[in-house]
């Protein structure tokens, strides 16, 4: 590349970058929501939690106890968990699951929950009626079930203790001697590359690919429609040059996006939910040059692709009821990725468009760099960003694409 | 004999199976004002932006003098499309500067060009806004503008006064005559005759894309043994004009097939009309 081509691509790119981050929507869409998304998420959907359970757990709860003779101490566990009961005979019934003329009640809310009991000499019996779309039926059924498994366990104990038996040794035969986490070999930064790859490879393919639409269509279709691009088609810059200065503006609005959504990411994970949840993976340097050159690669299939669809269009309109359900080509394939299994994994899978680098960002983050994977997935990779490039500028360099507003 | 600046020769251009233009031959000299004057669709937009190197010839060819093509040499030309391709988001100067760079002209050197020019359309203390809340005119004398900062040799107007207020056009084609009178060249495409009349010095009339007659207003109308310049136009045209079948979009037989699925039939009665409601 000249240096006069050179300056006049980064004249493109510059003038684009500063006339998109001159809309304040833009700045929300690029800056902002990446980068509070997930903090919001993670800080906002606890406390949400915290609230809504705090809140049930205030509730007094009235349910209906039906049996032939409750024990005393279970009784009082029940009435401890903020549960009313009121006592009633045991109806003539094939199995205590079978709700009978009690599913009126239940349902129409004038009581949380039936609570069948019924002694069989040294074994008891309970079934327990509910609504489960109803959160008040729905706690008082978990409140039951809790103060039962207790009240099992100190039966079992106690039945333990008759029969002369060492209550821990005879439920507890079996034990892990130590720390379990000590069991595990792998480092840290090791475990920690494992969880990242779980969604770091997809927030990049899906956040690549849609913050690149806004971008993409605005340079391109928004420019026709406005009609701008006959003057810039005008000057002396060649249709490559355009498209390479359109892209290298894309691919750093979108590359913006993208990091401070990850950065967002990791401050919720690392930060908020649990400082020892995740920490910092172990990469060599060999990682960390296949990582960028993987999602260099990849930034440029997608955002050539999106230049390319968005140039075909007539319209923004048209421009973007083709590149929003065209996320559905990254959105499946990053799904389907997330599941395979990377131990004796075929070497083709890593010549599949889109899952290749997302495979290959998975091993990467993992530390594992394996020579024939990595020589597949970047070799595939630059066959389609090619392409994808050798596309876009079919569709930089038609005549039509110089339809003004005249 | 002025000298020839941009030769076209034996040029067409076909949209798929519509002719735009048909067998155009034309030198510009420099230092004169040509007016390309035409109803809608005759073809002045098609061969101004052939002229600007947007468009290919289909046959032909569309050459400096020197010879060069003028894809190769798009810094000899200014060029003012009818939509003035301004950014809304960038001010007048921004707009200008984007192209000035383009062109590889350093920022001083457009500036003061620009000054210069601003200040006879008194666009000088607009050069700091923002272009989006422009009026047509004030649009139309920043694009002039941004033509004219990397000093070309030919200036490629298409409509220029199209839409503007009458003080604003008057500016307009004060400075056209100016930059003429300067020594420069300028293709000033129009449909009004009037305004051909007043500013150009050569008159191209073109007509369903081929080119009708090609002289001074005074030469057109002994040609044609009219006395007005909108006679001697009807005299030319006098068969139909054709649509701008250019500006049409291909549409796939699928596309077209789904389109005519959802278009009510046009009822042609008014018994249909009122069946339709």
């Amino acid at each position: 590349m000249s240096e006069g081509s050179f300056l006049r691509v980064r004249a493109i790119a510059k003038k684009e970058v500063v006339e998109f981050t001159r809309d304040w929507r833009t700045i929300i869409a690029i800056i902002v929501i990446p980068l509070l998304m997930f903090p919001l998420l993670f800080i906002l959907f606890p406390v949400l939690l915290q609230s809504e359970a705090a809140e049930l757990d205030a509730l007094e709860l009235s349910i209906v106890i039906q049996t032939d003779g409750l024990p005393e101490n279970l009784a009082e566990n029940i009435s401890l968990s903020s549960i009313n009961y009121t006592i009633e005979l045991l109806p003539n019934l094939t199995s205590l699951s079978e709700p009978g003329k009690d599913i009126e009640r239940v349902r129409n809310s004038s009581t949380d929950a039936v609570l069948r009991f019924e002694s069989n000499d040294d074994v008891w019996g309970y079934a327990i009626l509910h609504l489960s779309t109803s959160e008040r039926s729905t706690e008082a059924r978990y409140r039951l079930l809790t103060t039962l498994s207790e009240w099992e366990d100190s039966e079992v104990r106690e039945r333990i203790e008759l029969g002369g038996l060492d209550v821990n040794t005879t439920l507890d035969p079996l034990r892990w001697d130590g720390e379990i986490s000590a069991g595990d070999v792998a480092t840290s930064g090791e475990q920690s590359g494992m969880i990242l790859s779980l969604f770091i490879p997809l927030v990049l393919a899906i956040w690549t690919y849609s913050s690149a639409i806004q971008p993409s269509i605005d340079m391109t279709a928004g420019e026709r429609e406005r009609g701008t691009l006959e003057a810039l088609l005008c000057l002396p810059c060649t249709r490559m040059e355009l498209l390479m200065g359109k892209w290298l503006a894309v691919a750093t609005i979108t590359g913006v996006g993208v990091l401070l959504q990850i950065f967002g990411l990791l401050f919720a994970i690392g930060y908020l939910a649990s400082s020892s949840f995740i920490g910092v993976p172990q990469l060599s340097m060999v990682s960390i040059g296949l990582i960028v050159l993987s999602i260099m690669l990849f930034a440029i299939m997608v955002v050539a692709f999106e230049l390319a669809l968005a140039m075909r269009s007539h319209s923004v309109k048209e421009a973007g009821s083709i590149l929003a359900p065209a996320l559905m080509l990254i959105l499946f394939p990053a799904l389907f990725t997330q599941v395979i299994n990377l131990d004796g994994i075929e070497g083709f899978w890593f010549a599949i468009p889109v899952v290749n680098i997302l495979l290959a960002l998975r091993e990467l983050l993992m530390n594992r760099v394996i020579t024939e994977h990595v020589l597949i997935w970047a070799f595939s990779s630059v066959v389609y960003a090619s392409l994808a490039a050798y596309y876009a500028s079919r569709q930089f360099n038609r005549e039509d694409i110089v339809t003004s507003l005249s | 004999m002025p000298k020839s600046l941009l030769s076209i020769q034996g040029v067409t251009k076909n949209f798929a199976e519509v002719k735009a233009l048909h067998e155009i031959n034309l030198e510009i000299y420099s230092g004169q004002i040509v007016g390309l004057v035409g109803s809608n669709g005759a073809g002045k937009t098609t061969l101004l932006r052939l002229m600007a190197g947007v468009y290919k010839p289909s046959n032909g060819t569309v050459n400096l003098s020197n010879g060069e093509s003028v894809t190769t040499m798009r810094h000899e030309l200014g060029v003012v499309p009818e939509s003035t391709g301004l950014y809304s988001r960038l001010t007048a100067w921004e707009n200008i500067r984007y192209h000035s760079r383009m062109h590889g002209i350093p920022d001083s050197i457009s500036w003061a060009r620009t000054e210069k020019f601003a200040e006879h359309l008194d666009m000088k203390d607009s050069l700091s806004r923002h272009t989006k809340g422009f009026s047509r005119g004030m649009k139309q004398k920043t694009a002039l503008l941004r033509a004219l900062a990397h000093g070309p040799n030919i200036l490629l107007l298409d409509e220029p006064t199209a839409g503007l207020d009458i003080t604003s056009a008057r500016t307009v084609r004060a400075l056209v005559r100016q930059l003429r009178d300067e020594g420069g060249t300028v293709i000033y495409s129009t449909h009004q005759l009037a305004e051909a009349q007043q500013v150009c010095d050569r008159i191209v009339i073109i007509h369903n894309g081929e080119i009708r007659a090609d002289g001074s207003p005074s030469k057109l109308l002994e040609d044609t043994g009219t006395v007005s310049l909108e006679e001697a136009y009807v005299s030319l045209t006098q068969d139909q004009a054709r649509t701008r079948e250019e500006d049409n979009d291909k549409e796939s037989a699928f596309s077209g097939w789904w389109r005519r699925l959802f278009t009510p039939r046009t009822p042609k009665t008014t018994r249909e009309v009122m069946e339709s409601e």
